[in-house]
């Protein structure tokens, strides 16, 4: 600490802005003992004095209302309309938050204004902690400054400036963390406003920061570091660094609002693709963490493979929180969801507010979560829903989705599978994924969803079509190989047979409809194939299709045995068979 | 695996001639018949469509087996279209059970004009087979085909078709109501009459009124409710039915239901007519 204080002396010694390029950084002992400075407490707990978990709200609508919820209680604290223009900071008995040109402070039991201060610049970002309340600002279009208040009453206790960009800052046990230039991150001393130790971003810059009662995260959209003694390194490899593999189909996810966008200090869509992640015992292993997309909320382990997935019905979560026991989330709708970090398994989903619109919220919960009670995960619905969701914003997460769903073994697994592929609505791109994942999947269960799924034929009186024909073929003939029910190989072919000998099977599909049989049927299909190779052998539309000929023959060639093998000697010795159709016999044929 | 390959073909063949000899005893061909059918056997597998269809069709007239099984083991290994229909046709010309399998495989043929002959065919043939195909032919999507369909079903008075052929009848299809009206027997004009409103009038009453003109449709009580039905019917081609069956019907001997008839389309017209 005295080390820390010597510092801020030398600093404030030096004369000029207090923020400037040629401050020191990465000092391990300044940072050891700026660190040691913070009052945290023993366990994860709520900020606000009475460590009673809270969440914030703001709701939109003709008035804006400030909620204050109880989370232990289950309860409204209180509610108070309030034309609230940013997020809410929250401090130990207090809240503050900006509306127009003021920062205003609320108490936290009642939601009544306690003071206001106009904010003398041009917002950059606002926090607070037990005591105090702390603003940065721009003025004059080039000076930055950090100011600190007094939580009670709103005096201003201290001012510092800054010769470059300062961003959003964060109160954490009486340390400011401010950041400076996109590369440095200062620890501020919150009762004085002195630097007491400065990290700079040697192989990374720092756009982000996030705050838990016990431990500060800093980064960008890159990674994460844990604040902690080798952050002084300033660099990753040294450091305590996570990077969590994302899907491409999350591309939007951060893990931290950008510190320097001065937007983000009020509620936007940005806080709606967010990484959740809590921190371990120490360092930055994280064994799983979890993303926040819109509507979706996705777990992976550590190796980035998605283990879980939660669908919110209808309406987007609009702010999300890692509290290390639970996943906590609030809806456009004002409901509140608690999932199991773990498994995903929803704890609590209930609605917590009627008002309008719930435009944002911010959660003071760390370390709490509902009780379990033995909730079922529900994961392959939620990605069943997910697929199935008509939102065409989310065509790529339901991409991830199927994807997921297709690693998953089991018939009803397929069936969810083929009933995207049956959805009229579903994006085009979304169903050749589907095929895809199904030619792929080779799960042995799904042959008799397979065949199931071929009992719709074009039929007239019916009205029916043939469901996704050659995909469902596709996926069967990707079973080749595998250890079949021979009941259910019977009963696809006679599926697939049916097909086979439909007046109206487009080419295209009788293509996979015959290398599905010959995949399958280990010999069983030979029949059926020659006797439908004779049948067009001659004809001017089959015959003359370089496609199916390469398919009949390669089954009956590949598959067959000598009988199968006279039989293409014969239809190409047949001189009404069509020339390419020779062609491809004569070439299959060619090693005998 | 329900397949319909050529290896069978001798068999049938067997059972054709065998029947054959037992019906008919029909005499040993003679060496030069047995030239010409090798003659027409060529033809028909040859590259000349013409010379093939027309071997098919001579074929079809020869009461040898030999020419039969020539047709089956053509249509076993693979008939282009135009030769297809004529050997289908053909075949039928002294069907025996063996040809149903054969009949069947092309009732599926990817060229609705082969299925439709294969249809026509199929309705020669007293089997549960021949009807089954009958009655899927008339789910089929072509048009054609369905026509076709319902012809036999009618040639061979399929009872399994008479549901799809009223579901046809539904949709307005022509060929459905003149398959019903082909079948119709007392009951089944009965549930014809049911149908009003469930289906559209004028193929109502175009049914109706095809069956009022069958001259084997009776007694005549029967046929005053063929018209009572009709009469029921508002649509203009109710009038035209009965319209129709009184013009066709000869004043003498007077019958109850040709006044009938008259009364109704008298009421229907104010005495316009």
């Amino acid at each position: 600490m005295i080390r820390a204080l010597v510092l801020a002396l030398v600093l404030a010694a030096c004369g000029g802005p207090v923020f400037h390029l040629t401050s020191p950084d990465n000092d391990r002992s300044a940072l050891t003992a700026a660190l040691a400075h913070r009052n945290l407490p023993e366990q994860p707990a709520p900020l606000n004095a009475s460590r009673t978990p809270r969440v914030f709200i703001l709701a939109g609508g003709p008035t804006k209302q400030l909620i204050a919820y109880d989370l232990q209680r289950g309860a409204i604290l209180w509610k108070q309309n309030a034309d609230v223009q940013s997020r809410i900071w929250v401090g130990g008995n207090f809240i503050v938050e900006r509306e127009h040109d003021q920062l205003v402070a609320r108490d936290q039991q009642t939601g009544t204004v306690t003071w206001q201060t106009e904010i003398p610049g041009e917002l950059v970002g606002a926090t607070a902690d037990a005591d105090h309340a702390y603003v940065a600002y721009k003025e004059n279009g080039s000076t930055w400054w950090l100011a600190g208040y007094d939580g009670a009453s709103g005096k201003r206790l201290w001012k510092v400036d800054a010769d470059g960009t300062l961003g959003a800052p964060m109160a954490h046990g009486g340390i400011v963390y401010v950041p400076y230039n996109q590369q440095w991150l200062s620890l501020v001393d919150g009762k004085t406003g002195a630097i007491a130790a400065r990290i700079r971003g040697i192989d990374e810059g720092i756009s982000m920061l996030r705050v838990t009662s016990k431990v500060a995260f800093y980064g960008s959209k890159q990674g994460v570091f844990r604040l902690d003694d080798r952050s002084a390194s300033g660099k990753r490899a040294e450091s305590s660094y996570a990077q969590v593999k994302v899907p491409p189909q999350l591309d939007k996810t951060t893990y931290g609002r950008d510190i320097y966008d001065p937007v983000q200090n009020a509620y936007t869509a940005i806080e709606r693709a967010r990484i959740l992640y809590a921190a371990p015992a120490e360092g930055m292993q994280l064994d799983a963490y979890a993303v926040h997309y819109f509507r979706f909320v996705f777990g992976f382990d550590k190796t980035g493979a998605l283990v879980w997935a939660y669908s919110n019905p209808r309406v987007e979560l609009v702010a999300s929180e890692d509290t290390g026991a639970a996943i906590l989330a609030v809806s456009q709708t004002g409901n509140l969801v608690a999932l199991d970090p773990a498994n995903g398994a929803v704890r609590l989903d209930q609605n917590i507010v009627q008002a309008g619109s719930i435009l944002g919220a911010t959660f003071d919960a760390d370390g709490w979560s509902p009780p379990a009670q033995g909730e079922k995960t529900e994961t392959v619905a939620a990605l069943v829903a997910i697929a199935r969701d008509h939102d065409a914003r989310f065509d790529r997460v339901k991409e991830l989705a199927v994807q997921a769903l297709a690693k998953l073994p089991g018939g009803e697994v397929t069936q969810e599978l083929l009933g995207v592929l049956a959805d009229t609505r579903a994006p085009q791109h979304l169903k050749d994924v589907v095929v895809d994942l199904l030619v792929a999947r080779k799960d042995p269960a799904s042959l008799s969803v397979l065949t199931a799924q071929l009992a719709a034929h074009d039929d007239f009186l019916l009205q029916t079509q043939p469901l996704a024909l050659g995909p469902v073929a596709k996926a069967i003939a990707g079973l080749g190989g595998a250890k079949l029910d021979p009941a259910a190989v019977s009963a696809a072919l006679v599926a697939l047979q049916s097909h086979l000998d439909a007046p109206t099977t487009q080419v295209a599909d009788l293509v996979f409809v015959i290398d599905a049989m010959a995949a399958i049927g280990g010999g069983k299909e030979r029949p059926a194939l020659g006797s439908h190779l004779l049948l067009y052998h001659a004809d001017d539309d089959l015959g003359s299709d370089a496609a199916w000929g390469r398919a009949i023959v390669l089954a009956l060639e590949n598959h067959g045995g000598p009988g199968e093998r006279e039989l293409l000697r014969q239809v190409a010795a047949d001189p009404r068979t069509k020339p390419d159709l020779v062609t491809i016999i004569r070439d299959a044929l060619a090693n005998d | 695996m329900g397949t319909t390959a050529g290896m069978t073909t001798k068999v049938w063949v067997l059972a054709f001639a065998c029947s054959s000899s037992v019906v008919t005893a029909a005499p040993k061909a003679k060496p030069d018949k047995k030239a010409a059918i090798a003659q027409l056997t060529i033809a028909l597998d040859g590259v000349d469509d013409e010379a093939a269809a027309k071997a098919a069709d001579e074929l079809g007239d020869s009461t040898d087996p030999a020419a039969h099984e020539a047709l089956l083991d053509g249509l076993a290994f693979g008939l282009r279209v135009p030769v297809a229909v004529q050997a289908l046709t053909a075949l039928a010309k002294h069907p025996a059970p063996p040809d149903v399998s054969s009949l069947k495989r092309y009732a599926t043929h990817h060229n609705p004009t082969v299925r439709g002959s294969a249809l026509n065919a199929l309705a020669l043939y007293p089997d549960p087979i021949a009807h089954a195909a009958v009655v899927q032919g008339l789910h089929d999507p072509a048009g054609v085909v369905r026509t076709s369909a319902a012809s036999a079903a009618a040639k061979a008075h399929v009872r399994e078709a008479i549901e799809p052929l009223f579901a046809l009848l539904a949709r307005g299809e022509e060929p459905a109501a003149r398959a019903l009206a082909a079948m119709a027997d007392a009951d089944l004009v009965r549930k014809l009459g049911d149908q009003l409103g469930k289906v559209p009038d004028a193929s109502l009453a175009l049914c109706l009124g095809l069956v009022l003109r069958r001259p084997d449709f009776g007694p005549d009580a029967e046929r005053v409710e063929v018209v009572r039905a009709i009469g029921k019917i508002t649509d203009r081609s109710a009038v035209n039915a009965l319209t129709d069956y009184i013009d066709a019907t000869p004043k003498n001997p007077p019958r109850a239901s040709r006044a009938e008839a008259e009364k109704m389309v008298e009421a229907r017209l104010g005495g316009a007519k």
